[in-house]
């Protein structure tokens, strides 16, 4: 399916046959603020052939104004979330309703999280609404099923981002739920003169995150307060998981709309500490609250600790926060180059992946402004922008070819290698249209990708930390924003034809593969 | 000026019809009541139509009721009859002013000697220049009057327009009629005709100055350090004694992470205005970044001799507490990052 003239960027834009879904969000003249922040997107290996398949979130319909009781008209085929199966040779299908996906609810689509939390080894799927959220079971057999009332997982109010992790390390994947504003469709407000546009964040109030503890019978249990989660009120959009101070707990790091990120830290009695400001990472480098929407979560230096990147409006610049050890980060927006490669951007989903397999990971950002109106209000920002890439050169980030991409309105970004050629591919979702595709277009460095089987720990090996060379990976589905990535561990070798591949597994048992040949996707499972 | 009036009521003579009205009208101004004062005091003027003082006081009720074009009527009359009435020279000329009047307020407001007055009165004819010595007179005795601060901001602004007009209108292609055009356009949020004839202005005349520090500006408010960097550059190059030119250049590449650049140019910002509290913060930020805690600290402390509240002082709080957790000094590292809350909590 995929060839690529020498040239090329190293993302370039195809267009797969029979992946067709376009994301409606309804804008109105009302400017819900609902309309300008969906949807996600998930890579995820349903039915485990060994090709990523691809699930994306719909908005739904929103009457101009909304009156009385409100129907999002889910049940229109046009508003249904889509599974789109990958064929053999690189076309999709579309499985939604075979699959048993077309039920999306009365909600209003938001995000998507991916994990196996019933351990039966096939991936299943968590989709955030404004309503209620859904959990669908994989059954193994190429459809899912409902079970969002016995799960206990429905949470409620307007959720965004959320993600399985394995907090306590039992075993079990539990799911940690961002939620975004105290906000209802019917009392909504109008904002901005002379134009209405979308409300800032600050006109509402701050709602508290929820985390689901699993309880390992299919059920859940709402620990948001007991574990001190429920103890902090954000205007949650992204969120993402890592272990930043090398405890062997998962950490959460919360990307909040105008107001100070959240990093919980794990304590590792099933209780978190928010910390973000002590840690570093709550603020700009000047103190000042930002528009927190993705965030990537992963070690761009290669220096064995975790760091942070977080997405927000123009003129703010993503915020990278160095992690320094002792529990500190350092705001390195500026030291790295990133400030000035995004200070005019508006950014959403977001990685941290080695696209050209050369040992350091790069960025990729889904870009465009929140505001649909916003060059009549600042003549020099822009609604729609193209997506970013950046390279990353020895801890400095310089401005990467994506070729000629379309300005959109990017949200979503979902990470993983679509055709298992070792090269790290993009979906991204635009609001309001049609995803878009960014082949990798490979180049002569090797690669390993690793997918992890636990045991003792949960089956998807979420938490396990991998080292291989001087690279570190965590396995983990969530990050971006909204949106859910391959759960292989992707390392790109540069000219090394085999490595040495050292991994923690969340149950603390370590593995080592000694000379682990290059150029091909090794199963791992979790020894006894 | 009430007493004057009184006096006149006794130098008249009077009957005791109009006497009572008199007492009467009198007595419901005291009491707030100017529709009874103003219906009393007319019914004076009726009864004794060469009365000054009774035209007199049927304007000024209304002037009290600021009912200023019924009030004009009866005080031109007064005056008419007693041009030296006290007190009714102003009353009649802030009548006429309130009402846009300019041009006949202004001999009634000279006679009354009201520079204030006056000044806004000669503003409002097109008087400019006259206009502001009397209201730059006038704020010399009231330097804080909001009125006085706001009528002599309008008239400089009005001379500078009135300049930059000429300046277009004879001199349509030249660099500083465009430098000015750009410069307008980009206070008014339009970037991009403020780019335009900016650029314009540096086509006709490359060593213009302020028009590349302008273009900096509107390349670094849209976050385009790049672009922004260049301009500081070139506006440094044109002006190399520009502290402002050498602060935008150093936080323009500060931005753009080229910390050796900023520390350079915010270095020699502070030698050409030593002290500046924004370029101190910028340069203690660069030497942070370049590993020179102490030196950064020392910058920050100078920062904050100067500022105690704003949120520049929040801001040198902030990066204070990073560099005392840097050193290991936890307790100051609270207290910096104590007092940067209390400063955001309660931004001034």
């Amino acid at each position: 399916m995929l060839s690529f003239a020498a040239q090329s960027p190293q993302l370039q834009l195809v267009q797969p046959a029979g992946f067709d879904f376009k994301h409606r969000n309804s804008p109105t003249t009302q400017k819900y603020l609902l309309e300008t922040m969906g949807g996600g997107v998930a890579l995820l290996d349903y039915n485990n052939d060994g090709l990523l398949d691809i699930f994306l979130v719909n908005g739904g319909k929103l009457d101009d104004p909304v009156k009385g009781p409100v129907d999002f008209h889910r049940r229109e085929s046009v508003f249904w979330n889509r599974l789109y199966r990958q064929n053999r040779d690189g076309t999709f299908t579309d499985v939604t309703a075979s699959a048993g996906l077309s039920d999306a609810g009365n909600n209003y689509g938001m995000g998507v999280a991916v994990g196996d939390y019933d351990n039966d080894g096939f991936p299943d799927l968590y989709v955030t609404n404004y309503g209620h959220n859904t959990l669908y079971h994989n059954n193994g057999d190429g459809t899912f099923t409902e079970v969002t009332a016995q799960a206990g997982v429905a949470a409620g109010g307007w959720s965004a981002s959320a993600g399985f992790f394995d907090y306590d390390n039992d075993g079990r994947l539990d799911l940690f739920v961002t939620r975004y504003l105290d906000w209802d469709i019917h009392r909504n407000i109008l904002c901005g003169t002379p134009f209405h546009s979308y409300c800032r964040p600050d006109k509402f109030a701050g709602v508290t995150n929820a985390l689901f503890h699993n309880e390992g019978d299919g059920r859940f249990r709402d620990v948001s307060v007991t574990a001190g989660i429920g103890g902090v009120k954000g205007k949650s959009l992204g969120v993402a998981f890592n272990d930043y101070d090398g405890d062997g707990f998962a950490d959460i790091f919360v990307a909040n709309d105008g107001m100070e990120q959240f990093l919980f830290r794990n304590k590792g009695d099933g209780t978190f500490q928010e910390c973000a400001l002590d840690a570093g990472v709550a603020l700009s480098e000047d103190g000042k609250p930002f528009a927190g929407m993705g965030v990537a979560f992963a070690d761009y230096d290669n220096d064995g600790r975790p760091d942070i990147l977080v997405t927000n409006l123009a003129l703010e610049k993503y915020a990278v926060y160095r992690n320094e050890g002792g529990g500190r980060f350092q705001y390195a927006s500026l030291t790295t180059g990133l400030a000035g490669l995004t200070a005019g951007s508006s950014g959403w989903g977001v990685g941290l992946y080695d696209f050209r397999n050369n040992g350091r990971k790069d960025v990729f950002a889904a870009q465009g402004h929140v505001l649909d109106n916003v060059e009549k209000i600042h003549s020099g920002l822009r609604y729609l922008e193209p997506p970013a890439m950046f390279q990353n050169r020895e801890g400095k980030f310089t401005k990467g070819d994506l070729g000629n991409p379309p300005a959109v309105a990017g949200r979503g970004a979902a990470f993983g290698d679509l055709n298992n050629d070792g090269y790290v591919d993009v979906v991204m979702s635009v609001l309001g249209g049609h995803p878009i595709v960014f082949a990798n277009r490979g180049a002569a460095n090797h690669w390993l990708t690793l997918k992890l089987i636990g045991v003792h720990s949960n089956r998807d090996g979420a938490g396990a930390k991998v080292k291989v060379g001087n690279q570190w990976a965590y396995a983990t589905t969530s990050g971006s924003y909204l949106s859910a990535s391959d759960s292989r561990l992707h390392f790109g070798l540069g000219p090394e034809s085999e490595a040495a591949v050292e991994i923690v597994w969340p149950s603390g048992r370590k593995q080592l593969l000694e000379h682990a040949a290059a150029d091909r996707i090794l199963t791992v499972r979790e020894p006894e | 000026m009430m007493a004057a009036l009184l006096s006149l009521w006794l130098a008249f003579q009077i009957t005791t019809d109009v006497k009572q009205h008199v007492e009467a009208g009198l007595a419901a101004k005291r009491a707030g009541d100017l529709d009874t004062a103003i219906r009393e005091f007319r019914r004076v003027t009726e009864l004794a139509p060469e009365l000054a003082a009774a035209h007199v006081n049927l304007g000024a009720a209304y002037y009290q009721k600021k009912d200023y074009g019924a009030a004009v009527a009866p005080l031109r009359k007064a005056l008419e009859i007693n041009p030296d009435l006290p007190g009714a020279h102003e009353m009649l000329g802030t009548a006429l002013l309130a009402q846009g009047y300019a041009a006949d307020a202004i001999p009634q407001l000279e006679k009354a000697r009201s520079d204030a007055l006056l000044g806004v009165a000669l503003l409002e004819a097109g008087r400019v220049r006259e206009a502001l010595d009397k209201l730059e007179a006038a704020l010399e005795k009231q330097p804080r009057d909001p009125d006085l601060l706001y009528y002599v901001g309008q008239a400089h602004a009005r001379l500078s327009r009135d300049a930059f007009d000429v300046l277009v209108a004879s001199h349509p292609d030249s660099a500083r009629a465009k430098q000015l055009l750009g410069e307008t356009a980009a206070a008014a949020g339009n970037r991009e005709a403020a780019e335009k004839h900016l650029q314009a202005a540096l086509d006709a005349r490359p060593d213009l100055r302020g028009a590349h520090f302008a273009l900096g500006e509107l390349y670094l408010g849209s976050g385009d350090y790049e672009r922004a960097e260049r301009e500081f550059r070139a506006e440094a190059g044109l002006s190399p004694g520009s502290a402002a030119a050498a602060y935008k250049l150093g936080l323009a590449a500060a931005n753009r992470g080229e910390v050796d650049i900023a520390l350079t140019e915010l270095r020699r910002a502070n030698v050409l205005q030593p002290g500046m509290p924004e370029t101190l913060l910028e340069l203690a930020k660069a030497t942070a970044a370049n590993g020179d805690l102490v030196t950064a600290e020392r910058l920050l402390r100078q920062v904050l001799e100067q500022e105690q509240d704003s949120s520049l002082a929040g801001s040198a709080h902030f990066q204070l507490a990073q560099i005392y957790r840097k050193l290991g000094r936890a307790p100051d590292a609270d207290k910096e990052m104590t007092r940067f809350q209390e400063i955001r909590r309660h931004p001034r």
